[in-house]
Formats: C-alpha cells, sequence, structure tokens
C-alpha cells in the first residue's frame, strides 16, 4: 500500500495499516482504530487524547485538501512503534504539488473578521505531538505523527 | 466511541442565558449551534454561558463555530463563557487562546457564582 518507510528500516514495527473513505466524519474512524491500536502500548491519558485530536485533525485535512472528499479515494493510515514512540502515518493522494504556506491561525484577527474562523487544524496537530513531518511525493502528501511513549503529553505553544 | 449527533438546549438563570451542548461539535453542528446561539441572544442576556458537560468532541471545525460564537458576543458587547470542558479541551482552548477571550470555568455552578458576584460588584 505504501512504500516501506525508512523509519521502519530504523526499528519502526509496523501494528497496522488501514484506510477509510474520504467522507465528511470519518475521522472519527481512523482515531477510534488508531485509539484500539495504541491500547496496549499505555500511553498517558493525556498523551493519547492529544494523539486522538492530531489523527482527526490529519485524517480531516486528508480527506478534505487531499483527496477533496472523494468517498471513493481512501486515506492510508499505518500505525508504528518502536522502543520508545509511536508513529502515525496518514496519507492522501491529492495534487502533489506542496500545499501553500498556511496563514498561522491569529485569534485577534479571527474576531475581527481578518481571519477566517477556520484554519486551525494544522495549529492543532503541531501543538498535540511531539514531533511532526509533512512530505510530499507522486502519489500525494504524508503526515507523520510521533508521540513518545513516556512523558505527561506534548506541552502545547499558545499563539 | 459512538458518534453522537449534536444537539442543545437553551435556558435562563437571572440575567444569563445558559446554551446546554451536547454531542459532537463539529461542522454538522453548525446550524443548530447557531440557532441556539440566536436563541439565548433573544432574550438580551447579560452573559451567554456555554455548557460543554456533555460534549464528547470538538474538532477544529466546531473550535472555528465557537470563535464565530465568540465574535458575535463581543460585537453585540456580551460576555461569553465557557464551563464544563474536560482538561484536554481546556488545553485546546488555552493553546487556541480562546480561553483568553471567554473565561472557563469547571462547572455551571462556578460560572454562575462568580457572574452573580460580578453583577453585584459592578
Amino acid at each position: 500500500m505504501h512504500s516501506v518507510p525508512t523509519m521502519i528500516e530504523n526499528g519502526w514495527e509496523l501494528l497496522s495499516d488501514f484506510s477509510v473513505p474520504s467522507e465528511q466524519g470519518n475521522e472519527r474512524l481512523a482515531m477510534r482504530q488508531v485509539t484500539e491500536v495504541v491500547q496496549p502500548l499505555g500511553l498517558p491519558p493525556r498523551s493519547l487524547d492529544q494523539l486522538k485530536t492530531a489523527v482527526a485533525e490529519a485524517t480531516m485535512n486528508a480527506m478534505e485538501h487531499g483527496n477533496k472528499y472523494q468517498a471513493e479515494v481512501p486515506v492510508l493510515l499505518q500505525v508504528l512503534r518502536s522502543d520508545t514512540s509511536v508513529l502515525v502515518r496518514i496519507s492522501d493522494q491529492g495534487d502533489p504539488a506542496p500545499a501553500d504556506a498556511l496563514e498561522a491561525p491569529n485569534l485577534e484577527a479571527k474576531l475581527e473578521n481578518r481571519q477566517t474562523p477556520r484554519g486551525w487544524g494544522l495549529f492543532l496537530i503541531h501543538n498535540m505531538v511531539d514531533e511532526m513531518k509533512v512530505t510530499n511525493d507522486a502519489s500525494g502528501h504524508t503526515i507523520e505523527l510521533v508521540m513518545h511513549l513516556k512523558g505527561d503529553g506534548h506541552a502545547g505553544q499558545t499563539v | 466511541m459512538q458518534a453522537r449527533p449534536f444537539s442543545m438546549q437553551v435556558r435562563h438563570e437571572d440575567d444569563v442565558a445558559i446554551i446546554d451542548l451536547h454531542g459532537e461539535i463539529n461542522a454538522f453542528a453548525e446550524a443548530a449551534l447557531n440557532s441556539g446561539y440566536a436563541e439565548a441572544d433573544s432574550t438580551q442576556p447579560d452573559v451567554i454561558l456555554l455548557n460543554f458537560g456533555d460534549v464528547s468532541y470538538i474538532n477544529s471545525t466546531g473550535i472555528a463555530l465557537i470563535v464565530s460564537l465568540l465574535a458575535r458576543a463581543r460585537a453585540s458587547k456580551r460576555r461569553l463563557l465557557a464551563c464544563g470542558l474536560s482538561a484536554h479541551y481546556v488545553e485546546i482552548f488555552t493553546i487556541t487562546r480562546l480561553a483568553d477571550f471567554m473565561t472557563v470555568f469547571p462547572d455551571e455552578s462556578s460560572a454562575l457564582q462568580t457572574t452573580a458576584v460580578t453583577d453585584s460588584t459592578a
């Protein structure tokens, strides 16, 4: 389904590989399946909540911006683990061109109608996980979310 | 983790309109949330309290809807407050800075107590 990620060669074990149709609301399916897979790893509750939100938001982005909500074009998910971390890879099949740089969300600007109220997804993802990496290739976009197994979650930054 | 469609009810305690939110706040909640806010706003309360105690999920679209309600409240010079958020969503309200613009209370009684004190000292 995916090309084998380099990280597998570097000690990552594949725990699950699945897909969800690109239909509004299906980020909940992705979140539920990832939760079931990582449950035995014993992530602290705060980290688990953060990972769930990051997975949901990344899946929403993939369904909306990558696959344009075409139900027949699935979002692909892989869950991997190493000795210290869990990694979730979420791939769409969108235009391989890199997405335009997004304006950082600014709440004052949104309240004064200088920014759309939307645009929180990537910001939330970035603030929920310990590491995040976005790659683009001929088959689409992939986001990798890494959460460390120990520690009490990622300390987010305010805007 | 069963999906729970959004629903809401509006009730009043003195000069506070309370919107009880239930289920999931996402794109599907937009029409009902906006209509609930309009109903609460129609009585011209000093304060509108969003009670998140029975909300199981808020995504980024839901955050955007709450930002829109906050903009409406500020435009009509009403105070918008929040209560009943889980620790995870308190964290999200903090990092998005929503908590800087709408005070977040642990529960409804502490929110109402504070608004009563504020009113009596105004």
